[in-house]
């Protein structure tokens, strides 16, 4: 079984490794994103949001809905750290009826 | 020409120190090490081009070590 | 570890050195993010950089020292100010979110709205990323000063 489960791993790296040499050569002009959107947001972006920097106006204006729910899933990660960090016991339950529960399971 | 092969030997790099990370038997030092791939990390997105990224990533670094110091607190420094 | 002062001194000295131009340069990164590379997400990693320094030289005796839950209000803010901006603009008439064109503030060229805009969310970013960071160092160093009870 195990050794059934490497080979079918080792078949789906070799796919992965070669399926990746069709993908488009990095910076090549001809690439199909470099066709249309890019031009146009190097072209109008200093005059429609204001921004020198193209990156900032990219993500803070054109993408600006994406770059919100970016912020609250990083603020929702925060908040979860804490909760499960904090030590307080509410909604769990007390240590003694756990103990009394697993004699019980013994027995 | 130069470029890529400096590219590949901080890739090596990588390799190496992620390999070293695991393999530790010391928290601490593998926490030290790590660093180190944070930094290799920076080198490499400043050769393809992004500074902002390469400057997250140096921040995050430096506060990602902190914060894994004091984690080593509450556990044991040596795994068996 | 972190309530009482950490390190010795060429450690104390060396970041005493490095707090101030740390956040000076987190501000700057803010302010002036659009003319170099820099943004919200930067200047907040850098401005916690500078506060958990600071943490890690004086203890709880830092004049800007700021605990778990001020710092977990203050993230929920710096979101409620991002999701804030674009409701304004909802509010002012835009069919979509985030449309800078219809900000509550009328400038005449149509895009100093746009900068305006910008910078405020920026501000958002800055303070939620900002204050994360500092929640998450909080809530690690209060978990590991608690007696080893429950935590296996």
């Amino acid at each position: 079984m195990r050794g059934l489960v490497a080979i079918l791993l080792a078949i789906i790296t070799g796919l992965f490794c070669a399926v990746v040499t069709f993908l488009p050569p990095i910076g090549d002009v001809k690439n199909a994103p470099h066709q249309h959107v890019t031009p146009t947001y190097i072209e109008r972006s200093a005059e429609d949001t204001g921004s020198p920097n193209i990156v900032t106006g990219l993500i803070i204006d054109y993408r600006g809905f994406d770059t919100m729910w970016e912020t609250s899933v990083m603020f929702l990660a925060g908040l979860s750290t804490a909760l499960i960090l904090s030590n307080n016991r509410c909604g769990r339950r007390p240590i003694e009826e756990q103990e009394i529960e697993e004699g019980e399971i013994i027995k | 020409m130069q470029i890529y092969i400096l590219e590949a030997i901080l890739l090596v790099f990588l390799i190496c120190i992620t390999s070293a990370v695991i393999f530790c038997k010391d928290i601490l030092s593998a926490a030290i090490i790590y660093c180190a791939f944070s930094f290799c990390a920076v080198l490499l997105y400043l050769m393809m081009g992004s500074p902002d990224v390469a400057f997250t990533e140096a921040v995050i670094g430096t506060v990602s070590t902190i914060f894994f110091v004091t984690c080593l607190r509450k556990i044991d420094r040596w795994c068996e | 570890m972190m309530s009482e002062k950490f390190g010795g001194i060429v450690l104390n000295v060396a970041f005493r050195l490095l707090v101030p131009f740390t956040i000076v340069y987190g501000v700057y990164i803010l302010c002036l993010g659009e003319f170099s590379p820099g943004g919200g997400f930067q200047a907040g990693a850098l401005l916690s950089v500078g506060v958990v320094l600071a943490r890690l030289v004086l203890g709880f005796d830092t004049k800007f020292n700021i605990l778990g839950e001020t710092s977990l209000i203050l993230a929920g803010v710096g979101t409620f100010l991002y999701a804030f901006t674009g409701w304004l603009t909802l509010f002012g008439g835009a069919k979509f979110f985030l449309d800078y064109n219809f900000m509550p503030i009328k400038m005449e060229p149509v895009h100093e709205m746009h900068a305006l805009g910008i910078f405020i969310i920026e501000i958002g970013v800055a303070i939620c990323v900002m204050m994360t960071i500092i929640n998450l160092l909080e809530a690690i160093v209060k978990r590991g000063e608690e007696p080893d009870g429950d935590s296996k």
